[in-house]
């Protein structure tokens, strides 16, 4: 239990950063993204979770070959220093923009049904210094944290109750009744609810047992996967087609289905509670941002955590265009899907260079 | 000189006169240390110099008188000098008389200094008898059920409770001395074999650098050498009770007692431990389980309710179903504060009562109880100034912070809820969130003795789940736990 160890991520640790990395404000607008599919849609999460394995192994395998490097260090090495440090530039800049997206989503989001009467400004500059606080601890802190949160927020579960008794499972069937295109456009439009496991291809030279860990991370995904088939497949018992289409946030509607004699709008409850959701996701980004900015300026400094933070700070507050935006953070999600299909590519050169390259 | 002259026999006007020359230089040299001892104990008037002849000559007597008991003087010194001489050569120690310090600090440790002047020989006997207190029972962290008895002031009491606890060669006290100006004595208690020795290599070292003049209680140095000393929450455990300590030196704690201070502190701990009391052992383990959650989830509840009450009413009126609501509303109809200040207002008069009971003497103590509770709880309501929900709610969270077994816990809730209350004034049920989250996030950094405050919990330790929250049945709670990181498993 040396709280200063090389290698400080156990198996849980592993299992949990993957597990809370992908669950973040993405599934709860899982539904309504997956809604091309119709009532098809409620085991397509297991059809991702398929995809989420294939591409988690070619990452290992290739973390495997350079167990003291993580990705910014291994594209350096096989791409040589000027493609492999402009590479990251482009990941760690996607980073921010993506942390951002995120944070600013769940903001407006707070805004729109806890917090109506006030700007963001201030709340997003409390959270921004919680979650500073939360990745000065080293990832191992943040593992823990994550593991707090998936503990903490299970119980919400419990409120489906409702809508599984109000659903119908008949909607369910049949199940693949959908098209090739439409999959595709659900893929492209759901599969960012699931993005966050790639981060292993980051702390991944922390982790004490490498050997096990793709079998942890594995673990990892599939809690996910199944937190996400839970909530589709409940959403497809309680929605209509139509409703599935055109309710924004579905997931937050289905605690209001809850009946308790104390409390009328557990959805509120809920929204605030996901903030340890939100943090323990962005919380894994930004510290990986941070290890990338330490690599492309070739030192490690804590600054490095205040500039990306005031960064995500401006592009959330300044006036900016929403259309520029959301066109940032588009492309910023392509350029995480992009890191998914990537260390294949990489696999690819590192079998090509071998020889020349010394792990 | 003439008359003198006459008075002395023959004999031993012969002895005197051939070893004139050699008196005289002995006596100059005695005067002169005892003259310097008594420049070192200038002002002290206390400090008693005292000639006494004996059959070896004058002996001149010096002590601290308030650190010395007239009957121990009686019995070890001055029966000794008049019949036994021998004795007291028996069981004193020779001073060098040039080390002034040596001298001066064993003065002030309630010894007995004795110069025969003779043979210019100054000799120490141990007599510190200061008077002391009689062993109680105690009254912070009282029980029905189990011993009794509390530590008390005296160092060495305090050992003799632990020690006729454990009787096992294996348990050890080191010794020290701190502080530049008091020169405190502590001691470090471990059993050998079941200690983590790293721990205690920390430990000593984090004492060694502890530079600060003064102590007057344990609590100072426990604060000095905490892992995170800015933190609210307490870091090490502190009690007065020897069955509990003995419980986690058996366990492979480190025990540091001070002189002069009632209570000692346990290292390395536990968040959870902080809601666990010794009674539990003794109670079934249904009982005990029972109660152990009320504490755990008590202190949750008592920085989560009056928030609460702040974040629905500012912000979510619509969490609450309409009835609720009306009730809530209805109660409040007079009230012209917005809900942050009421919570503030009355949970400062709480804050206050508390202070002011503690305070007061215990027969004015209760007529203020029943003026604070019934005058300015019921008046406040009738005059409109706050809610009587409110105040069901205050008295609620006002009691569960007592909940916690260690006294500094409960002073924790009280700041924390402090910081709760704000946020949700600030930012509603979002704001409550963060603070949790905070509250999380700064548990599972904090350190103590190096170990991580969450231990059981994160990093999980399965085997000591059992003696958590929950506490299993007697027969499974054999093993030492995690947080010891003792090598006895």
């Amino acid at each position: 239990m040396s709280t200063h160890k090389q290698r400080p991520l156990n198996g849980y640790h592993v299992i949990f950063l993957t597990q809370s990395a992908m669950i973040g404000t993405g599934i709860l607008t899982l539904p309504q993204k997956l809604s091309s599919l119709g009532y098809s849609q409620a085991f397509v999460p297991l059809l991702f979770g398929l995809i989420a394995c294939l591409t988690m192994w070619p990452m290992i395998w290739l973390n495997s070959k350079y167990k003291n490097d993580n990705l910014f260090r291994i594209n350096e090495k096989l791409l040589g220093t000027w493609i492999g440090k402009s590479i990251n530039i482009i990941i760690v800049l996607s980073f921010i923009i993506f942390l951002a997206g995120i944070i600013s989503d769940y903001m407006n989001l707070i805004q729109t049904t806890a917090l109506t009467e006030q700007t963001i400004t201030i709340p997003v500059l409390f959270f921004l210094l919680l979650l500073l606080y939360i990745v000065s601890g080293g990832i191992k802190s943040i593992a823990r944290f994550c593991i707090i949160t998936f503990f903490l927020t299970i119980p919400i579960l419990y409120f489906l109750r409702w809508s599984i008794e109000k659903g119908d499972i008949s909607h369910v069937l049949p199940l693949f009744n959908f098209n090739g295109t439409e999959f595709l456009n659900a893929l492209k439009e759901g599969y960012l609810s699931i993005l966050g496991y790639e981060l292993i291809m980051f702390y991944y030279p922390y982790i004490e047992n490498q050997k096990k860990a793709f079998k942890h991370a594995l673990i990892g995904v599939w809690i996910s996967i199944i937190l996400c088939l839970i909530t589709t497949l409940v959403s497809v018992m309680y929605y209509s087609e139509w409703q599935l289409k055109n309710i924004e946030f579905s997931v937050l509607h289905l605690f209001k289905a809850g009946e308790l004699t104390f409390i009328e709008r557990i959805d509120i409850f809920g929204i605030t509670l996901w903030v340890f959701l939100i943090l323990s996701t962005v919380a894994g980004y930004l510290w990986t941002a941070k290890k990338g900015l330490d690599s492309i300026r070739s030192k490690e400094t804590k600054s490095h955590d205040y500039i990306i933070t005031i960064l995500i700070f401006l592009l959330i507050i300044l006036p900016i265009s929403q259309e520029l935006l959301e066109r940032l953070f588009k492309l910023s999600n392509y350029v995480v899907y992009v890191l998914i299909i990537w260390p294949m590519f990489l696999s690819i050169i590192h079998l090509l260079r071998k020889k020349q390259v010394q792990p | 000189m003439k008359f003198k002259k006459f008075m002395r026999s023959p004999k031993s006007e012969d002895h005197k006169k051939a070893s004139q020359n050699v008196k005289n230089v002995i006596n100059t040299e005695v005067e002169q240390t005892i003259e310097s001892i008594q420049k070192h104990t200038d002002h002290i008037s206390d400090v008693i110099f005292k000639k006494i002849p004996t059959e070896e000559g004058i002996v001149t007597l010096i002590y601290v008188n308030s650190l010395v008991d007239k009957m121990t003087m009686q019995v070890m010194i001055f029966i000794p000098l008049a019949n036994h001489l021998h004795q007291i050569h028996q069981v004193s120690e020779v001073v060098s008389i040039s080390d002034n310090a040596a001298i001066v600090s064993k003065l002030m440790g309630g010894q007995t200094l004795l110069y025969f002047h003779e043979a210019n020989l100054l000799e120490s006997i141990d007599t510190y008898s200061a008077s002391t207190r009689s062993i109680t029972n105690t009254e912070t962290e009282s029980t029905v059920i189990g011993p009794q008895d509390a530590f008390t002031e005296s160092l060495e009491t305090n050992i003799s409770l632990v020690k006729r606890r454990i009787k096992n060669t294996n348990l050890k006290n080191e010794d020290l001395t701190i502080g530049s100006e008091t020169n405190t004595k502590i001691s470090i208690l471990y059993i050998e074999g079941i200690v983590n020795e790293e721990n205690l290599e920390t430990l000593k070292g984090r004492i060694d650098k502890v530079n600060y003049p003064s102590f007057t209680d344990i609590s100072i140095l426990k604060q000095l050498i905490e892992d995170n000393p800015l933190s609210p929450f307490p870091q090490y455990y502190m009690s007065v009770r020897p069955d509990s300590i003995v419980h986690y030196l058996l366990n492979g704690r480190i025990v540091i007692f001070m002189d002069n201070s009632q209570a000692a502190i346990v290292c390395p701990t536990s968040f959870l431990e902080m809601f666990i009391s010794i009674e539990d052992y003794y109670n079934r383990w249904t009982t005990a389980s029972l109660l152990r959650m009320l504490r755990f989830f008590g202190f949750f509840l008592t920085i989560m309710i009056t928030p609460m009450y702040i974040s629905a009413l500012t912000f979510h009126p619509e969490i609450l179903p309409y009835e609720l609501l009306l009730n809530l509303q209805e109660s409040r109809s007079r009230v012209p504060f917005p809900p942050l200040i009421e919570v503030l207002f009355i949970e400062l008069i709480i804050e206050v009562l508390r202070e002011a009971g503690s305070r007061m003497p215990a027969k004015v103590g209760q007529t203020i109880g029943i003026v604070g509770g019934i005058v300015i709880g019921t008046a406040a309501v009738e005059a409109g100034l706050i809610s009587n929900i409110l105040i069901v709610l205050v008295a609620t969270s006002a009691l569960l912070s007592f909940l916690p077994p260690i006294f500094l816990m409960s002073n924790t809730s009280r700041f924390v809820r402090y910081i709760f209350i704000l946020s949700a004034g600030a930012f509603g049920l979002f704001g409550q969130m963060l603070a949790f989250a905070w509250l999380i996030t700064h548990l599972l950094r904090l350190n103590s003795l190096g170990t991580p405050f969450m231990t059981p919990v994160i990093p999980r330790k399965a085997g000591d789940l059992m003696d958590s929250i929950i506490r299993f049945p007697t027969a499974f709670l054999k093993g030492k736990t995690g947080i010891s990181r003792s090598p006895k498993k």
